[in-house]
């Protein structure tokens, strides 16, 4: 192994996610922002929210991120949702569309959370017919991001991360590596996170995302509630992951107890610095 | 071994009400039980469904302290889960599960806010479009003017209570509430789309009735009947104001 003249993580490459109370300030100050993600359910109303992220389109690359299209539903993809994603898609033009390997929908329900799947051969075939439909009704290429778990079911066979690889293999959909929910689910369940990143198919990451968790009251668990800053332990494998699959844009999410903006933005320096640090090594 | 659709349906009965043996019995269980692991999921279902109810409806929240509202928010959800993806769409029935409360009743006006809010809520995701001005009226046949429907804004609508909610809503925005006379009489008002999200205004009720009636698509003629019982109104002045207000988008035959 060699190491190359490292491509270097500029600003362009590192986002935040976007949350409202910090829409007027970057509309003031333009922070030097590589992009900013949004969740797609909250901008698919004509509201003064979805006004201000129209505007602020102008001077940043968006990434839209889906989080109630439940791919992993049993039965069909609502079509009216999908059908609603695809007309944000139109209006904002993302530079990245991504959505999470979990199911959130049934019997006509929305359960608003990121429910895990059992991983099984009719789970993979239902996920892999919804990518690939929601794939061709929005014309983009989807990225789907690994779950944080709290759960396992016993009739799983398929170990998450060949899951994740043969969705990508069978859909050509790339993956969104969240190097939290690597850590948060390394944690509950007692798995080596640097083999799980090892394990991943290193030509089909097309985002890192980075959050903040919390350990859970009275047990032993991880919680990825994303209102903190990035832990020291996933920063250290935010740069394993950077060195295994090269500069990708990272974002900085951060969605409950919401800080000053400048605490994000230094979180945002940060990842480029770490990357800076960690110049991507590949095989010659 | 469950089908996908089983096994999401019993997830489902478990994130909105009872976690059965047969799920329990579909988990791993090492280092912490089964029903610990899906209260995890639980809790971040009610928390958020919680949060967006009280993110539309903060009035109701105010007016029963945080602690009653995520109670009833927490029944609501368990009986009325979300059918839309979209958060802020959710709770078009709040309204209508609070006038059936038990533990509301001493509040009787508690639903009437709630469907203040609600229309608020819903004016404020709807896009205006382009008003007409007056002089389109120039182009009507006089004889056919009785017949003439008037398209409004489509995020306009009219809200009518028993109860004086519009003060209630505005007494609780201030940091302070100051007491609202509840005996002060009902209200009617009109709700828009406004730049940072919405706007309303108490109407006079011949106004309302006016305005309500074109909203509900009759014609000119109906629309100025209903308005009648109120001898303040004068259609003339109803007109220029409807028209001076934005609100005519379109104008049409019967």
């Amino acid at each position: 192994m060699i190491v190359t003249e490292p491509p270097r993580l500029s600003n362009r490459d590192v986002g935040i996610g976007l949350r409202l109370p910090h829409v007027a300030e970057i509309a003031a100050a333009r922070p030097d922002l590589g992009f900013i993600e949004v969740h797609a359910e909250n901008y698919m109303a004509e509201t003064a929210t979805l006004d201000r992220l129209l505007e602020l389109r102008r001077d940043y690359p968006v990434s839209v991120h889906g989080v109630a299209l439940s791919l992993g539903s049993a039965g069909e993809l609502d079509r009216v949702h999908l059908g609603r994603f695809k007309a944000l898609i139109e209006r904002v033009e993302p530079m990245l569309v991504s959505e999470h390997l979990a199911w959130s929908a049934i019997g006509g329900a929305y359960l608003n959370d990121l429910l895990p799947l059992p991983y099984t051969e009719e789970s993979l075939e239902v996920f892999c017919r919804h990518v690939g439909e929601a794939q061709e009704t929005l014309g983009r290429r989807l990225l789907i991001e690994n779950p944080s778990s709290y759960l396992r079911f016993r009739h799983s066979t398929i170990p998450e991360t060949e899951f994740l690889t043969e969705t990508a293999s069978r859909t050509g959909c790339g993956i969104l590596c969240d190097v939290n929910n690597i850590y948060v689910s390394a944690t509950n369940f007692r798995f080596d996170p640097i083999t799980y990143l090892d394990s991943l198919p290193t030509t089909t990451i097309g985002e890192i995302h980075l959050a903040g968790h919390q350990a859970a009251e009275n047990v032993d668990i991880l919680i990825d509630d994303h209102g903190s800053r990035v832990a020291p332990p996933v920063w250290e494998l935010y740069a394993v992951a950077l060195k295994r699959f090269g500069p990708v844009p990272t974002l900085i999410e951060w969605d409950t107890n919401l800080p000053a903006l400048d605490v994000l933005l230094d979180e945002v320096r940060h990842a480029q610095q770490l990357a800076n640090r960690h110049p991507y090594a590949h095989a010659a | 071994m469950p089908t996908l659709l089983e096994l999401q349906l019993q997830l489902r009965g478990a994130m909105l009400g009872e976690i059965t043996p047969e799920l329990v019995a579909e988990i791993e269980t090492v280092g912490l039980p089964a029903k610990a692991r899906l209260r995890i999921y639980r809790n971040h279902l009610v928390t958020t469904l919680s949060a967006a109810l009280e993110s539309t409806f903060p009035v109701v929240c105010r007016l029963v302290d945080r602690r009653f509202f995520a109670y009833a928010a927490h029944e609501y959800l368990r009986q009325h889960p979300p059918q839309s993806r979209c958060l802020a769409e959710y709770g078009a029935g709040l309204a209508d599960f609070l006038s059936g409360f038990e533990p509301c009743k001493d509040l009787p006006y508690l639903a009437d806010v709630a469907r203040f809010e609600w229309a608020l809520n819903t004016a404020a995701a709807v896009r205006e479009t382009s008003p007409l001005e007056i002089e389109a009226l120039a182009a009507i046949p006089p004889e056919r003017a009785a017949l003439l429907k008037i398209a409004l804004q489509p995020s306009v609508s009219y809200f009518a209570s028993g109860w004086p909610i519009d003060a209630i809503w505005l007494a609780n925005q201030q940091k302070e509430v100051r007491p609202v006379d509840l005996a002060s009489g009902g209200t009617t008002v009109e709700m828009r789309r406004a730049d940072e999200g919405f706007s309303w205004q108490r109407l006079a009720p011949g106004i309302f009735a006016f305005r309500r009636a074109l909203a509900e698509g009759l014609a000119l003629g109906t629309a100025a009947a209903t308005a009648a019982a109120d001898p303040a109104f004068d259609l003339a002045a109803a007109l220029d104001r409807l028209f001076a207000e934005r609100l005519v988008v379109g104008l049409g035959a019967c």
